[in-house]
């Protein structure tokens, strides 16, 4: 059982007590008549293989307040496609599958881009935006609930205390994130602990308060792949397509809405996925990579905002943050030794001297390109530049569900 | 015996003699059927190009003709779909070009029509695609207008209209390649003057009081005036 103390400019919906499941789907099903709830599954085919797929199946199969599921599909063949489609049809919601590799998704990405629409490379954020694409084009829902594929620890309430404060109209929400402690015999999630809190704390230090600043240190957990919002914001925003998705998407969040409207939602006790490769030798894989595009991602937002960063700044911000990670460490030893956890020092400072070569190898990249990777244009664009785009998608997805 | 192998000689001789004749008539067909392939495919090669160098995809992606493709769940280029379709009608050309070539009457009745046939099937090209262009403008055009004077079902009107002007394209359409014209003259005089007689009656039922009112609206500045020359008077 966690406290109740709101922290930031958001509002922080904690797991108090033992709250009834069934009471929650039953309103759920309530407020879903009146705002019709989407669930976008961006997944690889390898995750059917694995151990989570199965279990999110079989959890989803219990939700009835759900509208419709859209799976994108990547890395599959079309004989995998079929395999996928054959086990997701216990699930009694209608499920559409967008497949990715699929000759006819292919072209609806080629038509994108030849009408100069960059959606970027394959990933997370290109299958989630295409997603949101497609609930758009059918017009049947007013809420997306987006999790990852990859998750060992599912259970239909972690979905349902997502969906709740987007879908229950008493709450004027627009944005929910999900939050979880990251911790099994040790604590893990290393990119959040060690590098995002850190880098927004040195960052505040060095050039004072900021908004946006303010914004990302609200949240409990910023790099959480789980998250609800309303279609109209589907809409807006855009997101990038790299492992920036989830900063790029709250910054375009704290762009285009008051923090207010914007929510974290205590979704599981424990969480468990798949853990990438530190990689601190390789920048262009694993935890090295992910922190690279989460850095440039954060300077381009701050840039974009009026923050200048020169050289000097970059060069204080690397001790500033080392010293602001080391003492991090320091506090999160002192958590899990009185909680009887598992905490190998050496490993969390090998960490922190990642991240900070990352933040290095971030700041060149911001120096010598600001613009950067673009983001993934919003849909209100892409319909403006191809009005026919969302027909073709459906098009496509129907023609592949025969 | 000599005169029993004439017998079988013959006939045989004959049918040597018109092969003979009908031999360059064959190698003429397989000329023209070689030379119409290699051109087909030049022609089709050069065509794609030339499209994509017109940006043609761009263009059909914002026309819809692209979206028509794919809800015919047809998937490639629209460029290529245009190359494609050119080859098949050069194909279709030369092969029939290729049989009249071996002098049949049977095909060149057949070859004959065909040639007749081309330029109505062309204008119907002509027509379907300006036509789908005009409708989709007009769909445009009347959504805005609509919309911009606050009238609550611009999307169902500018939908309506669109099918309206479609139905219409596709009964030119069909007129114009004689595929059973009086069916289609008939099925679209009945179409589509029972959809205006159903306007009409709508409107005269349902619009009643709001055609009193613009009627009264346009005789009140009249009787005012009326009034006012009558004051004048006294």
């Amino acid at each position: 059982m966690t406290d109740f103390h709101q922290t930031g400019v958001i509002t922080t919906l904690h797991q108090l007590g033992k709250p009834s499941l069934e009471r929650l789907e039953a309103e759920l099903f309530g407020f879903a008549k009146a705002r019709p709830i989407a669930l976008v599954l961006p997944a690889l085919y390898s995750e059917f293989e694995g151990p989570a797929m199965p279990g999110i199946i079989q959890e989803l199969t219990k939700v009835k307040y759900l509208n419709e599921i859209v799976l994108a599909l990547d890395e599959a063949t079309e004989q995998q496609f079929q395999r996928v489609r054959e086990l997701m049809a216990p699930i009694p919601t209608e499920v559409r599958i967008i497949h990715n590799k699929g000759k006819r998704i292919s072209e609806v990405y080629e038509t994108l881009a030849r009408n100069g629409l960059d959606v970027g490379e394959r990933g997370k954020g290109r299958s989630a935006w295409m997603s949101y694409g497609y609930v758009l084009a059918r017009g049947r829902s007013e809420v997306i609930a987006l999790h990852d594929c990859d998750i060992v620890t599912y259970s239909r309430e972690l979905l349902a205390r997502l969906c709740y404060p987007i879908a229950n109209p008493q709450l004027d929400y627009v944005f929910c994130k999900g939050y979880y402690s990251r911790v099994t015999n040790k604590m893990n999630g290393r990119v959040t602990r060690l590098l995002m809190t850190p880098l927004v704390r040195s960052i505040q230090q060095l050039t004072g308060p900021h908004k946006f600043l303010m914004f990302l240190d609200s949240f409990r957990y910023p790099l959480a792949g789980e998250f609800s919002m309303t279609t109209e914001l589907a809409r807006v925003n855009r997101i990038p397509w790299d492992w920036g998705l989830e900063v790029g998407s709250l910054a375009e969040v704290h762009r285009n809405y008051s923090p207010r409207r914007v929510c974290q939602v205590d979704i599981a006790s424990t969480y468990e996925h798949k853990h990438q490769i530190l990689s601190s030798d390789d920048a262009g894989k694993g935890l090295m990579k992910m922190a690279v595009d989460i850095c440039k991602s954060i300077f381009r937002t701050l840039a974009s905002e009026g923050v200048v960063f020169s050289d000097g700044l970059f060069n204080s911000l690397l001790v500033t943050y080392l010293r602001q990670a080391e003492d991090a460490i320091m506090k999160y030893e002192a958590d899990a030794l009185i909680n009887g956890l598992d905490f190998d020092r050496h490993e969390e400072a090998k960490a922190v001297e990642t991240f900070t070569r990352a933040i290095g190898l971030a700041a060149q990249a911001f120096t010598e390109n600001p613009m950067g990777t673009p983001l993934i244009p919003n849909w209100n664009r892409v319909v403006s530049a191809i009005p026919g785009i969302f027909d073709m998608l459906l098009a496509a997805v129907e023609e592949d569900s025969r | 015996m000599e005169n029993f192998l004439n017998l079988i000689l013959e006939p045989l001789q004959v049918l040597l003699t018109k092969f003979s004749l009908f031999l360059p008539n064959l190698l003429a067909m397989l000329v023209i059927l070689l030379a119409g392939i290699m051109l087909a495919f030049v022609i089709k090669k050069i065509l794609v190009k030339f499209l994509l160098a017109l940006n043609f995809d761009n263009w059909s992606d914002r026309m819809g003709f692209t979206k028509l493709m794919r809800q015919g769940d047809l998937w490639s280029k629209p460029s290529v779909t245009a190359g494609t379709m050119i080859f098949w009608l050069l194909m279709v050309i030369t092969l029939m070009s290729g049989l009249s070539a071996l002098q049949l009457q049977a095909v060149d009745q057949l070859a004959a029509q065909f040639f007749s046939y081309i330029p109505r099937f062309l204008s119907a090209a002509m027509i379907l695609g300006i036509g789908y262009v005009l409708a989709g403008f007009i769909r445009r055009t009347v959504l805005i207008a609509a919309a911009n004077s606050g009238f609550h079902y611009a999307k169902i009107l500018a939908d309506a209209i669109h099918v309206l002007l479609v139905v219409l394209i596709l009964a030119m359409v069909m007129e114009q390649l004689h595929i059973a014209p009086g069916i289609v003259l008939a099925a679209f005089s009945i179409i589509f003057g029972g959809i205006v007689i159903a306007l009409a009656i709508a409107f005269g039922v349902g619009g009643i009081d709001a055609a009193r009112r613009i009627i009264e609206k346009e005789n009140a500045p009249a009787a005012e005036e009326e009034k006012k020359n009558e004051i004048e008077h006294i």
